[in-house]
Parts: structure tokens; sequence; C-alpha cells
């Protein structure tokens, strides 16, 4: 059974503009993908929506045989523990150590202070960034605080890892960083769906690429494969 | 097919539940925010100072309210033993009698002083508080006899209870030539009525100075919202329960009304050693002792549990306005 999986998902918002349209996709657990598109193509709706943070407008968005939209106010957070989210522009505390922002998913789910000390260096140690965690993020640099932003994500071991145009601001050496860094996890069972716009980038990384355009799905490299199969 | 469908759905929501301890993870999650509000209250101290001071001065008025008022009540109780008796003899009293009461009333043990108001003097005095009224003297030539009877001021003891008072009113009226006894209470009555009076003003005054701690604390818990809401929208993508993102508000209201109350708590505390010394100058000249009472750990309890709700209530309400959300 697929993992992740949109069932004619479409959203219009309320301005009249289409966000997504009668999108159908299965994504199996342990995989990674890419979503590519323009500008305003869907991909960002889409993430969204499997955060909980969009509702369809129709269709089914189901995780895990769970429908997101349906989910209640009291099991949401619940199910956002079990995600990792990396968006482009980090969205780092300013005021908390690089420590500390990386903290914060164990801290809300209350594990013991050692624990989360142990995790915290691991996953800072995964983004190679052991020796700057007494930084605060204004000292460090963008790539690196890209990368504290997805030792956020992955550091509470999340089943699903979501990243919305994560080398948006990166260079192409560090873009290919992150980008290693997202197999790592993908290889340690976690399901990864990246969104880029980045063609040149992920053309080369030997994953299934769905391609957006104006809401649509217009191509899915798995079904273009099984085509020439 | 939808059958199958939807219990397959709801066996995935139960697999997005709390797992382990709740009651642990409440603890924990108290404790770090309650380590975190000091850090936040702490880092902005010259704000705090003031949001404490304005709910402080708020909530003081309420409290010296409060203790004036129950000054009042003691001090009326106090002085209940002290208020006297006035006894009026029968018209028809003779002078003999009215000198035979007099002297029987003087020597009783409980007694202190015995004034007699012959009717003449009665008289005198009526005319003398109607300011000499002509009206007043063409009706008593009209009755041509003088209507009032001769009476005495009888002051008990010091310290007569209330309850002496009225068995000695009994006594009195069962003496042949007594026509009534009254025990005096007009001053009383003034004191309650001005403690009616403090209670009635206090009690508006001091609902429209809380609801005004209220609305400081509303408006400071809602500028630390404004000012976390980039906090905010990252702990609801990671995960943190709508009651994890409101608590901090929770505890920033809970520490600006505790500290609001500690002040009301100085600030009261400086008004009544300022004012002590002349009040009992006041009472000394009055010969009645004065103690300032109510200022006592039940007080400071009231008035810092007082402040505390302020201070969550306003908290709630700005998040009831600005509710932290994904």
């Amino acid at each position: 059974m697929s993992f992740l999986q949109l069932q004619h998902v479409s959203r219009r918002f309320d301005n009249g503009s289409r966000g997504l349209a009668n999108v159908s996709v299965s994504i199996e657990q342990g995989s990674m993908v890419f979503l590519t598109g323009h500008s305003g193509a869907g991909k960002s709706t889409l993430l969204k929506m499997l955060i909980g943070a969009e509702q369809p407008t129709s269709g089914r968005v189901l995780v895990d045989g769970s429908d997101v939209s349906q989910l209640g106010s009291k099991q949401m957070p619940w199910y956002r523990r079990q995600v990792g989210v990396v968006l482009q522009d980090h969205n780092l505390l300013e005021d908390r150590s690089v420590f500390d922002n990386v903290a914060l998913p164990l801290r809300i789910t209350h594990l013991r202070s050692k624990d989360v000390e142990r995790r915290v260096r691991g996953a800072l140690s995964t983004v190679d960034l052991s020796d700057k965690g007494h930084l605060f993020p204004r000292h460090l640099s963008t790539g690196e605080q890209q990368r504290v932003g997805i030792a956020r994500a992955v550091v509470n071991r999340p089943r699903i890892i979501l990243a919305d145009e994560p080398t948006g601001n990166l260079d192409p050496y560090l873009s290919r960083q992150v980008i290693t860094l997202f197999h790592q996890f993908r290889d340690l069972g976690s399901t990864v769906l990246v969104a880029s716009h980045d063609i040149d980038l992920i053309k080369d990384q030997g994953c299934r690429i769905l391609h957006l355009s104006q809401g649509e799905l217009v191509q899915d490299t798995a079904n273009s494969e099984q085509a020439s199969d | 097919m939808a059958k199958s469908t939807k219990s397959r759905s709801d066996k995935g929501v139960e697999r997005w539940q709390p797992q382990g301890s709740y009651l642990r993870a409440w603890l924990a999650d108290h404790a770090r925010v309650a380590s975190d509000t000091t850090l936040f209250v702490s880092q902005r101290m010259l704000s705090s100072l003031l949001v404490w001071l304005m709910v402080g001065v708020a909530l003081t008025l309420p409290g010296l309210l409060w203790i004036a008022h129950s000054n009042l009540q003691t001090f009326s109780e106090q002085w209940q033993g002290n208020a006297g008796l006035t006894v009026y003899m029968k018209l028809t009293a003779s002078d003999a009698a009215v000198a035979d009461m007099a002297e029987g009333l003087r020597q009783r043990v409980n007694i202190a002083r015995v004034e007699v108001t012959t009717p003449e003097q009665a008289l005198q005095q009526m005319l003398a508080q109607s300011g000499d009224s002509e009206f007043l003297r063409q009706a008593l030539v009209a009755v041509e006899t003088n209507p009032l009877p001769a009476s005495f001021a009888v002051v008990p003891d010091s310290g007569a209870s209330f309850l002496a008072l009225e068995a000695l009113r009994r006594q009195l009226l069962a003496e042949s030539g007594v026509d009534d006894v009254v025990i005096e209470t007009t001053w009383l009555e003034r004191l309650r009525d001005l403690s009616d009076l403090v209670s009635r003003v206090g009690a508006g005054l001091s609902i429209m100075l809380l609801l005004s701690a209220v609305m400081v604390v509303f408006a400071s818990v809602r500028i630390a919202i404004e000012s976390r809401l980039g906090e905010l929208r990252v702990l609801a993508l990671i995960g943190a329960t709508p009651a994890q993102m409101r608590r901090p508000f929770l505890y920033f209201g809970s520490a600006y009304g505790l500290g609001g109350g500690f002040v009301a708590i100085m600030l009261i505390a400086v008004f009544l050693n300022q004012i002590e010394a002349p009040l009992l100058s006041l009472a000394v000249s009055y010969q009645v002792g004065v103690q300032i009472a109510g200022f006592n750990p039940a007080f400071l309890l009231v008035m810092l549990l007082l402040g505390w709700v302020l201070g969550v209530l306003g908290a709630l309400l700005a998040l009831s306005q600005r509710s932290p959300s994904a």
C-alpha cells in the first residue's frame, strides 16, 4: 500500500485562483521524490496539504491510511511530530542558539535532557555543524542556517520529510550537499518529498520526479519509465 | 468500499495519538514554560517592571479600600459599648420624680455619668436648633404648655457591650415615671452610612481599576504574542499542541499579575506606614484606641491571588483575540 496518497486533490483559493487541479499520486514508504515546476505551479500547496496547513477543496490526502484533512486538533500535533519540514527561509528562532533551535521538536515531546542532548548532537553531526551548537543563527552563513533547519527537521526521526525549496538560497555546491543529506535520511527509512524548481540539480539524482504546472500534475517520471518499459 | 476506507482511516487517526505518560509530559512542559517565562521576563526587565507597576497601582486602591472598610467595621464594633442611653420621663412626671430618678441612676455601679435635661432646657435647645423660629414660638404659645419631657443622657462605663446596654434599657423602662428609653445610635448609624458609602464607591472604583489591570495585562500579552508569531508558526509546524502554544502566554499573564500583586502589597505597606502616626494621634485626641487591622497574611495572600487571577484573565482575553495557531 502507498504511504502517501493524493486522490483527485483540488484546491481553489478564496480569490478564485487554482492551487491544485485533480492531482492523484502515490508515493511509497522510504522513497525520495522531487516535486518540480515553476513558481505558482502548486508545489508549496501540495506540501502544505501534507502538513495539514491547507485543506483540499475536493479529494483526499492520505498519509499511512489517515486522511490528513480529517485529523482533529488533538491528532494534528502528533501527526506533525512525524513530519519533518524544511523551508527555504529556514524559520530559525533568532534568539535561540543553534542547539536550542534543533532541540525544539524534542523539547515539546518531553524527552529527557540527556536524550535531547544526545539526539541534537547527532543531528548536528549529520549536517556537519557539531562545533556550531553554541552559536546563534545570525552568526552562521546561509548554507549553515539551511543545514540547521534540516537538522531541526530530522532530529525527531520523522517518518516523512517535506522540503520546500531547500536549496533556493544556496550555491550549487551547497545545494548538492543538502540533497545528499536527504538521500541519507531516505536511506535511514524516511519518505522524502523535495519541492524544487532547480531542474539541473535534481535530474541526475536518480529519483522520481513529479512535474506540476498551473496546479496540474503534467509529468510523473515513474509513469514515464513504466510507459517506456 | 466506503466502509473499508473509513475503518482504515480511523485506524490511521488512532496512530497520531500522544504516547507515554501524559502527566509526566504535562509537568515537564510546565517546568519548561516556567523557565522560559522567567527568562523572557528577566530579558525585558524594564517593560516588565512597568507592567508590574501599572497592575500594582490598579490593585492598590481596592486593597486600601478593603482595609479601610474592615477597619471602619472594627471601629464601629469597638465603640458600640460607649453609645449611651437617653431616658425620657413622662410629661406628667413631677420634678421630685425626675430628681429621684437622677439620683437612682447615679448610684448604679455600671453608669459613668448622668446628665439631666429639664423640659425648659429641652425647649431652649429645640428653639436654638430651629434658629429661633417664629413659627415654632407661635406653635408653643398655641399649645400653652411645654410639650417636651425631662430626659437623662446616661453614659455607661466604657467597655459596656451592646447587650449590657439593652439590659439596662429594659430595667429603666420598668421604672415608674419613665416613658421611653432610647439607645443612642445616631452616630453609629452615621458611621455605618459612611462605611456603606466607602464600600459602594470603593466597589465601583475597584471594579474599574481591576478592569484596567486586566487591560494592562491583555495589552502586554498581546504584544508578546505578536512578537512571537514567528516562533508560534514554527511550533505549530513541528507539532506543538494548542495548549503548548497558549501556555507561555498564560504564564506571562500569571507573572505580570503576581508581580502586580506584590507591587500593590509594597505600596499599601508604605501607605499604611505613612498614615499610621497621624491616625494614632487623631485617635488619641478622641480618647479612642486605634490599631490598623487587616494587613495580615490572609490579606497578602488574597492580593497575590487577585493579581494572579487578573493576570490570567488578561492573558485569556489576549489569547481569545489572537490565538496562536498554524
